[in-house]
């Protein structure tokens, strides 16, 4: 029987794709940049069929890529040859303890659907990529996952409480944060799907905070708007959100549907959020008032109603996308950077896109240092595609030499793989290798990602547990 | 990274798909679309998903696959063409355009399904489809359709759309002379409206005058010919929207008013469907600016409110008023006017209901699949009544609601504000 038969046998004939023009939108994920074409995609139902079918590929010896809703932004879910094995269906919330404030979750359940399910408990869930409305937990906890509000409340890895493993070998473990030794749960979260595959997941529901203000704040200078966000931490208040759009970022909002009514003759806006008890708040709202004008604001809008803040929320989370209508492509890039850092970093990306002619629009968490340099731009002028990468490895080092790194909520996936050795030293790289050997001895899950393939190849003969015959991950 | 550069693009013909490919570019594969998709929620295949068809789409472009290859044909015509990804796409992708243009370069090497041809043959001459709505009128009328409506299955259902039209006598009252005149209209009869749904349109002209509207004839008229361009055949779709505008440019009517979505979202569009047409072009887009639905007109003049109708109802949105014309408020502003009618909201009331046209004829297991999501959203809010303003949706959930045997049924808005209006002393 063949492997697709196999797997067909486990989730019906409809869920398993292996003709050419069926595995074409699989080839990408949300950067279509990159394509790479899996042999086969499969798409359990559910967590036992997952399971079922993780066993089968371990015994046929077969690499793949677990794929939540294909969001990811840096080519991490793409399989080059292997199997992409498709967690989207599995979208069951299995319960919500709004007493112990947890929910028990499979990996395909939609991010913002978690939060709507817990809102008549008075509950969310705290980490919000901007894809919040497309992606997955599953995918979250795989990469894990950002967003604006993680400012204050921690990015996916502070709301990950347990997790229900399917090694690559087949192998079901349970990863529990209250587990003594060591912290097996927290290596897997951000393992970008290198170290198996999560069946379920248990994460936590924070309560929804008494009273937000949402304010926005216009600046003629992208310096003034830089200079604002390491003020504000200064003065001790810590936002809830703290981020900044660029003009060509505001531009491209104002022309989508999502137009919130950001001034689209500004130089940049932040936008900043404050939540918490009412007592108090109007403090922090005065304090971060004061301190926009203070910097050279031109003007403080300040929203408390839910539509008008959603409004102003809904255009920040779809920049990324609304960018589409300034070119025919679209690299997106994330770094980090020291917050202090940011004025500096932002002249040197405008010198930089200068230099080689090409637009960078920024749109990023200002409040963690967190860039999102993103470049339109036409990739069949073969011309402007050399100069837009020139811009992005330079750009990229810029972030490095400023002590920062170079992914802050994307992953490295495949296209952060020219930046690992740039960042990392050797032995480092080979002691990531070695804690992937702890999950995946044979690195049949999703291979040739995250640490360029010659460290971990060069350090194989000597493992004396794998397979040193079987070429997995040097595709 | 060579990733940077695209693939160097054939040069085709000039194709309806060639000529969209800008549209296709805007696509920056970013996902948004995944979930207000309803093929997508209920095949959990993003091949039915608006980014899967417009990787389709372009990949036909490029010859990387042919566009009658099985597999694309089977995901573009699964498409439901409701249009609820434009209102999630931050890139502006217009979506029902690229789609129409796939499928009208689909339809010139692979024949539509039989169904769907014979359908689109009757609705393009009037004589043939008053004799077709005759018999429909007979069935539903003698109770036979009732009867069938209880087969089981994909036989049974047409049935339960075509007994879920019936109607009891509509009130009698009469339009009291306006104080201010708002303009001068001419009402699209439309074919299922003037066939399945005469009350609802002869309700329409009463609660527009009610309101101020002077009603003048457009005799002449036609289908409106969006099942036409969904299906991929524009041509007979250019033919009847010419009809349609020398017939409205005769009557001298200030407004074009449409109580079905559906055609009132093609009118709207005629501009772009004959863009290419140089003797027509400028009358087509003097005629689409002329169009509304009738809730915006309602709307526009308040609209005037009603006695009270005590009752409680649920709205759900017609794509092609929410989506394609971008009409939310309107029909709400309608069913506002009721005194004593309670609206229970519905949850994803601006998903589609898998009706779409004749689609839930000729792709009858996906549409059974989107409605069941439907219908589960409408019986959790337990309302007896569910407002929507489209003859394609009234149908699609009213065979939905024959089959739920709660009782419940499907109105339109301006049936409910008729009904208000006739318990006024006057």
């Amino acid at each position: 029987m063949s492997l697709a038969a196999s797997l067909r046998a486990i989730v019906g004939d409809t869920h398993v794709l292996d003709r050419p023009a069926e595995l074409l939108v699989y080839e990408s994920d949300g950067l279509p940049g990159y394509q790479r074409t899996p042999s086969v995609a499969v798409f359990p139902g559910t967590a036992d069929e997952a399971l079922a079918v993780v066993r089968t590929l371990a015994r046929a010896g077969v690499p793949f890529v677990p794929r939540g809703a294909g969001t990811g932004l840096s080519g991490g879910a793409l399989a080059d040859g292997a199997v992409l094995l498709g967690l989207n269906r599995l979208k069951r919330i299995i319960a919500i303890d709004p007493v112990r404030r947890v929910a028990r979750v499979e990996p395909g359940v939609v991010n913002v659907t978690l939060t709507k399910a817990a809102t008549p408990f008075g509950l969310h869930y705290a980490p919000d990529p901007s894809s919040q409305t497309a992606c997955t937990i599953g995918g979250n906890l795989a990469e894990n996952a950002g967003g604006p509000h993680c400012l204050k409340y921690g990015v996916t890895l502070n709301h990950v409480v347990a997790a229900k493993v399917a090694l690559p070998d087949g192998t079901v473990v349970e990863l529990d944060s209250d587990d003594g030794g060591y912290d097996l749960l927290g290596a897997f979260v951000g393992s970008e799907g290198c170290f198996g595959v999560a069946l379920e997941l248990t994460v936590k529901l924070t309560p929804n905070p008494e009273r937000i203000v949402t304010l926005l704040a216009d600046f003629t200078s992208i310096d003034d708007a830089a200079q604002t966000v390491s003020a504000i931490i200064a003065a001790g208040i810590l936002p809830a959100a703290l981020e900044m759009m660029d003009q060509a970022t505001v531009g491209a909002v104002e022309a989508s549907i999502y137009a919130a009514g950001y001034p689209t003759d500004a130089a940049a806006v932040l936008l900043v959020e404050v939540d918490g008890a009412t007592v108090g708040l109007d403090d922090d709202v005065q304090g971060v008032d004061g301190i926009c004008r203070a910097h050279g604001a031109r003007d403080v809008r300040i929203a408390t109603e839910p539509a008008a803040r959603a409004r102003l929320w809904q255009g920040r989370k779809k920049a990324f996308g609304a960018m589409g209508r300034l070119a025919p492509h679209l690299v997106v890039q994330d770094a980090v950077v020291p917050r202090t850092k940011l004025p500096a970093l932002l002249a040197r990306i405008a010198a930089i896109g200068d230099e080689n002619q090409v637009r960078v629009c920024n749109v990023f968490h200002a409040g963690d240092g967190n860039l999102h340099p993103n470049i339109p731009y036409n990739a069949n002028d073969r011309d402007e595609a050399a100069r837009v990468h020139v811009a992005m490895r330079q750009i990229m080092q810029a972030c490095i030499d400023a002590g920062g790194t170079i992914t802050g909520e994307h992953g490295v996936g495949l296209d952060k793989l020219p930046y690992m050795d740039a960042l990392f030293t050797p032995d480092t790289l080979d002691g990531m290798c070695r804690l992937r050997d702890v999950f995946d001895p044979l690195r049949r899950a999703n291979p040739g990602k995250v640490v360029p393939v010659r460290y971990c190849r060069e350090r194989r003969p000597a493992t004396a547990t794998t397979d040193g015959g079987r070429r997995t991950d040097d595709r | 990274m060579s990733s940077l550069a695209a693939p160097v693009v054939p040069r085709h013909l000039a194709t309806p798909l060639a000529d969209a490919r800008a549209g296709l570019d805007a696509c920056v594969h970013c996902g948004f679309c995944l979930q207000a998709c309803p093929t997508y929620l209920a095949l959990e295949d993003e091949n039915d998903s608006p980014r899967g068809r417009l990787v389709l789409m372009r990949a036909a472009l490029e010859g990387r696959v042919s566009l009658d290859d099985p597999d694309v044909a089977t995901h573009l015509s699964r498409c439901l063409g409701c249009r609820g990804c434009e209102s999630a796409c931050p890139s502006g992708v217009p979506y029902g355009h690229l789609l129409e243009a796939a499928r009208e370069q689909l339809s010139s090497t692979r024949p539509l399904p039989v169904v769907a041809r014979l359908i689109l043959w009757v609705f393009a001459r009037p004589a043939v489809l008053r004799v077709a709505l005759w018999f429909g009128r007979l069935a539903r009328d003698s109770g036979i359709a009732a009867e069938l409506a209880r087969l089981p299955g994909r036989f049974g259902f047409p049935f339960a759309m075509l007994a879920s039209t019936a109607r009891e006598s509509a009130p009698q009252w009469t339009p009291r002379r306006a104080s201010v005149t708002r303009g001068t209209v001419a009402t699209l009869d439309g074919c299922v409206m003037e066939g399945l749904f005469t009350g609802v349109n002869r309700a329409t002209e009463r609660v527009l005058a009610e309101n101020g509207y002077s009603l003048c004839d457009a005799p002449g008229q036609q289908c409106c010919g969006a099942l036409h361009v969904h299906a991929g055949d524009a041509a007979t779709a250019r033919t009847l929207a010419k009809a349609n505008i020398a017939a409205f440019e005769a009557s001298g009517a200030q407004f074009v008013a449409s109580n079905s979505a559906g055609c009132g979202a093609m009118m709207k569009e005629y501009g772009q469907l004959l863009a290419d047409d140089s003797a027509w072009r400028e009358r087509a887009r003097a005629f689409s600016a002329k169009v509304r639905d009738a809730s915006e007109l309602l709307a526009a003049a308040g609209p005037r409110p009603g006695a009270p109708l005590p009752g409680e109802i649920t709205y759900d949105a017609p794509c092609h008023l929410e989506h394609a014309q971008k009409l939310s408020a309107p029909p709400l502003q309608v069913l506002a006017a009721i005194p004593a009618l309670r609206h229970t909201v519905l949850d994803d009331r601006e998903q589609c209901c898998g009706s779409a046209g004749i689609f839930n004829l000729i792709e009858p297991n996906v549409s059974e699949r989107v409605l069941a999501a439907k219908m589960r959203c409408i019986t959790a809010t337990g309302a007896p009544v569910v407002a929507t303003g489209n003859p394609g949706c009234l149908m699609q959930i009213g065979a939905g609601l024959v089959r739920e045997g709660r009782g419940a049924v499907a109105r339109h808005p301006v049936e409910l504000l008729d009904a208000s209006y006739a318990r006024q002393e006057r």
